[in-house]
C-alpha cells in the first residue's frame, strides 16, 4: 500500500474516531442494560447495588419458559429450512451455467428489501385467507424462513465463491456421482458456511418480532413477551431478559466468527 | 463396465444426468418457497386491499373505499409523509456516517477487517425490542442521560425522548449497520490504487472521492440506502416507543389495523401503498445505478 | 499400432461464438504415450475435458474400447486423470486421496489395500500415507496425483499439463518417470501440454492443435521432420521462420527471394511464381563454416553472414548470425567449432530438402 501522507493520516484519525464512537453508540446501550439487570436501582444505579432479583422475577414469569421454548423452536426450524434452501441454491448457481442465474439471485435476495411488517401481515392474511392455515409455530417458521433464506444465501454464497469447484470435477472423474461428490468433497470443505448460515437464520428468527407477532397471535415468544412488558412501562425483568438474549447471541456469534476464521485459513480455497 | 451400463439404462439415471434438471432441482425448492411464502402473500394483500372488513372478517366485496380513505384523509397522508421524511433523514444520516467508517475498515482494517465489520453488524441480531428498550432507557426522561444531567444539577433535555428526534436516533441505531456492511462489501472490491492515479492527475482528495470512489462504489451505496430506507419507512415499533404521542408513523398506524380495530382490508391497502412506495424507491435507485454505468469495480476482469 | 483404446470422432465444441474444438478426430492405441500439443486457447484442454466427460461435445463421438461414451457422465467412464494444479482433496490424507477412486468403485477392503500399496509403491510414496496435502512438497503432491490417477488401473490416463507447476529440474526428472510409468503399465497416456520439448521427450505420437483445429497428428518424428503446416513447423522444434516470395520454379525446387537472399526449398503444392511463402529451416539443419575455404555445394541454399554471438548450451551451442540485410538466424551445432569466433565471417548452407516451405497465410 502507498505511504501515508499527513493529510491522509488526519483522515484516518478522524475515521477511527467515528468508528470508535459508532461502537460506543452501538454497544453502550447493550452493556448498560446488562449492568442494569444486576442493579437494584434502575433509574440511577450509582453507586451500584448488586442484585439477582430481576432474574428471579423473570424466571418466575409464567410465560417466560414457554416463550423461550417457542422462540428456540422457531429459531431451529427457520435456521434449518433457510440453510437447506440456501445451500442447495448456491451450489446449483455456482456449479451450473444457466440464463436464469441473475433472476434467481435477485429472487433469493428479494426478501431483504421487504419490510418485516409487510411479511408479517401478508403471510398472516395469506395463510388465514388462502391456505386456511391457523397462526401457529409452523406457519411462523415458514414466514421467518422467507427472510432467513436471504441471509443464509448471502452467508453461504460469500464462502462458496472462494471454493475451488475443480475439486468437485476431480471427484467426478474418479467415479463420484454428484450427491456423493457433495458428501465426500464439497461438504467437508464448506461446512462452516452452512453452519454459519444456520446460526444467522436462527438468531434472526429467534429475535424476530414483526414477522412472528402477526402469525402467532397469543402464542408467546421471547420478543413478544418483551413487547408486552414494554407496553406497560419498562420493567427490570426486561433487562434481565435482554441480557440473557444478548449473551446467547454473542456466544453464537463468537462461534460463528471462529468458524469463518477456520474456513478462511484451511481447506479447499483458491488462493 | 457394469457401472457404465447401470447409469445408462436406468431411466431415472438418464434423467439425472441432465445438467439442466440438476440445476433446477437445486435452485427451485428455495425459489418456489419464496414465491409461495413471500410473493404470493404480497400479491394477496393487493387483492385484500380491495375488499371490506366487517366484524373482524374479510368480506370479498370489491370496492375502492380503502384507497379513497387513505388517499383523501389528510391524517393518513400526513403519516405517510412523516414516514417518508423520517426514512430519507435516517438514510442520509446513516450514509454520511457509514461511509467514512466503512472506508476505514476496508482500506486500513488489514486482517482485523472481518471482525471490525462483524462487530458493527452484531448488535442487529439482538432483536428489535431489546435494542429499542436499551435506547429508551438511555434517552428517556428518567434515562441515563437525563438522570446524569439532573444529578449534576442541569436541566433534562426534553427533545431526547418521546420525540421524532428520539425516533430518528433509534432508527439510525437499528439500521445504520446495514449501510456500513453494504458499503464495506463494495469497497472490498475497489482498487484503492485508482486514487493514486487520480492524485497524480492532479485531483485533490475530495475531488478524487467524488470522481473516482463514489461512482465506482455507487452500486453498494445504493444497496445500503435501500436496506436502510425500506425498514425505516415501515417502522412501527420504534416510533411507538420512542416517538411519543405525536411521534406515530405510518407503520404504527398500519400495525394498528391488525390489532384492536381488526380492519384488515384497510390495513392491506396501507400495506400495498407502503410496498408500492418502497418499490418506487428501489426502482428509482436501480435506474440511477444503471444510468451511472458505474463500471462495477476498479479492478481488471 | 494395436487396436484403438480411445477414439475421437469428428468432435466439435463451441463456447458461445468461439469454436474451441473444430472437427477433431484422433485414435489412440493401447501402448501409446500420446501428446496433445498446442498454445493456450488451442482447445487441447477442452478436448481433454470432453474425453473425461467434464464437457459434452456439440457434435461427434467419444469411444472408449469401442463403447460410445459421449453422453456418459465422468463418474461412469472409469478413467484416470492428473490435473495441472494437482487438485488433491485437502481434507484427506495421502492414502485417502489415492484410495478415493477405489472407494467410489466400491471395491473390497482387501483389494483396496492391495491396490493402494501398489500405487504408493509405484510413485515411491510409501511412508507418507498419513500426511495431508498441505504438508507435501510440489513434487510429492505430483506423485500423489499420479498415484490417484493410476490406482484403479484405468483404461486411459489423462494428464492436463501435470508438470507445469514444478520447477525446472524436477520437471526434467518427472518427464522421464512419467514416461517410464506409461511403458511399464502398458496403458495409453493422453498428455496435454504447451511445451513442445516435453512432448517430444515423452510421446510416441503427437497431435498439434491450433485454435480448435487439428493441424497434424502422427508419430513425433514425423511431426518434427515433416511438418505438414506452417504452424506445426513453427511450433515443434526450434526453427528459423522466414518470409519470402517465389522467384522461380525448377521442377520440385523453388527459388525464393528473402530480403535479397536466395533460398532453395521444396515447392509447396499449387504454388506459382510470385506467391508468398513461409520458409522454415530448423536450427540444427543449417551447416555453419568459416567464410574462407567454404565450398559451393550443388542444390544448397548458401548465405554469407557474420557470427554475432555463440551461446554455449553444453552439448551443443547456438550460433547467432547476422546477415547483411540485417536479419538474424539461429544455428545449432557442436560447440567450439574451429574458426568460429564472434565477429568472424561465416557461410551458412543447407540442402533444399532440409527446409519446410508452405504457402504464406493471409496477413
Amino acid at each position: 500500500m502507498a505511504a501515508v501522507n499527513p493529510g491522509e493520516r488526519l483522515l484516518i484519525v478522524g475515521q477511527s474516531v467515528m468508528l470508535l464512537l459508532l461502537y460506543i453508540f452501538l454497544y453502550f446501550p447493550i452493556f448498560y442494560v446488562v449492568y442494569l439487570s444486576f442493579m437494584e436501582n434502575n433509574v440511577w444505579p450509582f453507586p451500584p447495588e448488586f442484585t439477582l432479583d430481576h432474574y428471579a422475577l423473570l424466571e418466575s414469569m409464567s410465560d417466560f419458559h414457554e416463550g423461550l421454548i417457542n422462540s428456540t423452536l422457531i429459531g431451529l426450524g427457520t435456521g434449518a429450512l433457510s440453510a437447506l434452501f440456501a445451500c442447495l441454491a448456491v451450489v446449483g448457481l455456482l456449479k451450473y451455467r444457466s440464463r436464469f442465474r441473475a433472476a434467481l439471485i435477485v429472487l433469493y435476495m428479494s426478501p431483504l428489501f421487504v419490510a418485516h411488517i409487510l411479511i408479517g401481515i401478508s403471510t398472516l392474511m395469506f395463510n388465514r385467507g388462502v391456505l386456511d392455515m391457523p397462526g401457529n409455530i409452523p406457519s411462523t417458521i415458514l414466514a421467518n424462513t422467507t427472510y432467513g433464506v436471504a441471509f443464509a444465501f448471502l452467508v453461504i454464497l460469500a464462502q462458496l465463491l472462494r471454493y475451488d469447484w475443480r475439486l468437485d470435477e476431480a471427484a467426478m472423474v474418479f467415479g463420484a456421482r454428484p450427491a456423493r461428490t457433495f458428501w465426500e468433497v464439497t461438504l467437508p470443505n464448506t461446512w462452516p458456511a452452512l453452519l454459519g448460515a444456520f446460526l444467522v437464520s436462527f438468531i434472526l428468527a429467534f429475535n424476530n418480532l414483526d414477522i412472528s407477532f402477526y402469525n402467532l397471535g397469543a402464542i408467546p415468544t421471547l420478543p413478544t413477551i418483551a413487547w408486552g412488558t414494554l407496553r406497560h412501562g419498562v420493567k427490570p425483568e426486561l433487562y434481565a431478559l435482554a441480557s440473557i438474549v444478548n449473551a446467547l447471541v454473542f456466544l453464537i456469534l463468537i462461534t460463528l466468527y471462529f468458524l469463518l476464521r477456520t474456513g478462511l485459513v484451511k481447506l479447499g480455497h483458491r488462493d | 463396465m457394469s457401472q457404465v451400463e447401470a447409469v445408462r439404462t436406468s431411466p431415472l439415471g438418464r434423467l439425472w444426468m441432465n445438467r439442466n434438471l440438476r440445476f433446477a432441482c437445486l435452485t427451485l425448492p428455495g425459489a418456489i418457497f419464496i414465491l409461495l411464502f413471500l410473493v404470493a402473500p404480497l400479491m394477496s394483500i393487493v387483492v385484500f386491499s380491495f375488499w371490506r372488513t366487517e366484524s373482524y372478517n374479510l368480506i370479498a366485496e370489491w370496492n375502492l373505499d380503502n384507497y379513497r380513505v387513505l388517499l383523501s384523509d389528510p391524517t393518513y397522508l400526513t403519516f405517510l409523509w412523516r414516514s417518508t421524511v423520517m426514512a430519507v433523514a435516517v438514510s442520509l444520516i446513516s450514509l454520511v456516517y457509514a461511509y467514512p467508517v466503512a472506508y476505514l475498515i476496508a482500506k486500513h482494517g488489514g486482517r482485523y477487517r472481518l471482525i471490525l465489520v462483524l462487530l458493527t453488524a452484531a448488535p442487529f441480531l439482538t432483536g428489535i425490542i431489546l435494542r429499542v428498550t436499551a435506547i429508551q432507557h438511555i434517552l428517556g426522561p428518567i434515562g441515563l442521560i437525563n438522570m446524569a444531567l439532573t444529578t449534576f444539577g442541569m436541566e433534562p433535555v426534553e427533545v431526547l425522548m418521546y420525540s421524532n428526534v428520539a425516533s430518528a436516533i433509534g432508527l439510525v441505531y437499528l439500521w445504520a449497520p446495514f449501510m456500513v456492511l453494504a458499503i464495506y462489501l463494495s469497497l472490498l472490491n475497489f482498487n484503492f490504487e485508482l486514487l493514486e492515479v487520480a492524485k497524480v492527475c492532479g485531483a485533490r482528495p475530495w475531488r478524487a472521492f467524488v470522481e473516482v470512489t463514489w461512482p465506482l462504489n455507487w452500486m453498494g451505496t445504493a444497496i445500503g440506502i435501500v436496506l436502510v430506507f425500506v425498514p425505516t419507512l415501515a417502522s412501527s415499533v420504534t416510533p411507538r416507543f420512542l416517538g411519543g404521542v405525536d411521534g406515530a408513523l405510518y407503520g404504527t398506524i398500519l400495525a394498528h389495523q391488525f390489532g384492536a380495530t381488526g380492519t384488515w382490508a384497510l390495513g392491506s391497502a396501507m400495506g400495498v401503498i407502503l410496498f408500492a412506495l418502497s418499490l418506487i424507491v428501489i426502482l428509482g435507485i436501480w435506474r440511477a445505478v444503471n444510468l451511472r454505468r458505474s463500471g462495477f469495480t476498479g479492478e481488471e476482469a | 499400432m494395436t487396436e484403438a483404446v480411445l477414439q475421437l470422432d469428428d468432435i466439435v465444441k463451441s463456447f458461445g461464438a468461439t469454436k474451441a474444438v473444430d472437427r477433431v478426430s484422433i485414435d489412440v492405441g493401447r501402448d501409446e504415450f500420446f501428446s496433445l500439443l498446442g498454445p493456450s486457447g488451442s482447445g487441447k484442454t477442452t478436448l481433454l475435458r470432453i474425453i473425461a466427460g467434464l464437457e459434452t461435445p456439440d457434435r461427434g463421438r467419444v469411444l472408449i474400447n469401442g463403447e460410445d461414451v459421449t453422453r456418459l457422465p465422468p463418474y461412469a467412464r472409469r478413467l484416470g486423470m492428473v490435473f495441472q494444479d494437482f487438485l488433491l482433496f485437502p481434507h484427506r490424507t495421502v492414502a485417502e486421496n489415492v484410495a478415493f477412486p477405489l472407494k467410489m468403485q466400491g471395491v473390497s477392503p482387501a483389494v483396496l489395500k492391495q491396490q493402494l500399496e501398489w500405487a504408493l509403491d509405484l510413485v515411491h510414496l510409501t511412508g507418507l500415507e498419513e500426511r495431508f496435502p498441505h504438508q507435501l512438497s510440489g513434487g510429492q503432491k505430483q506423485r500423489v496425483a499420479l498415484a490417484r490417477g493410476l490406482v484403479s488401473r484405468p483404461s486411459v490416463l489423462l494428464l492436463d499439463e501435470p508438470l507445469a507447476n514444478l520447477d525446472r529440474e524436477l520437471r526434467k526428472e518427472m518427464e522421464i518417470e512419467v514416461r517410464r510409468f506409461q511403458i511399464d503399465l502398458g496403458i495409453p497416456f493422453i498428455y496435454v501440454t504447451h511445451n513442445q520439448e516435453e512432448a517430444l521427450t515423452m510421446s510416441d505420437r503427437m497431435a498439434v492443435m491450433n485454435r480448435g483445429v487439428l493441424e497434424q497428428v502422427g508419430p513425433k518424428l514425423e511431426l518434427y521432420e515433416r511438418p505438414r503446416t506452417g504452424f506445426v513447423a513453427a511450433f515443434v522444434g526450434s526453427a528459423n521462420r522466414l518470409h519470402g516470395e517465389i522467384r522461380g520454379i525448377d521442377g520440385a525446387v523453388a527459388r525464393i527471394d528473402w530480403g535479397g537472399n536466395e533460398l532453395l526449398g521444396a515447392t509447396p503444392s499449387g504454388a506459382g511464381v510470385g506467391d508468398r511463402v513461409d520458409y522454415f529451416i530448423k536450427s540444427e539443419r543449417i551447416a555453419i563454416v568459416p567464410a574462407e575455404g567454404a565450398g559451393n555445394a550443388e542444390g544448397h541454399t548458401r548465405l554469407a553472414a557474420r557470427l554475432r554471438d555463440v551461446i554455449f548450451k553444453g552439448q551443443y551451442a547456438d550460433y547467432i548470425v547476422t546477415l547483411p540485410s540485417g536479419s538474424e538466424l539461429v544455428v545449432s551445432g557442436p560447440p567450439a567449432l574451429d574458426g568460429l569466433t564472434p565477429r568472424s565471417d561465416v557461410v551458412l548452407h543447407w540442402p533444399a530438402e532440409a527446409a519446410d516451405v508452405f504457402a504464406a497465410e493471409a496477413p
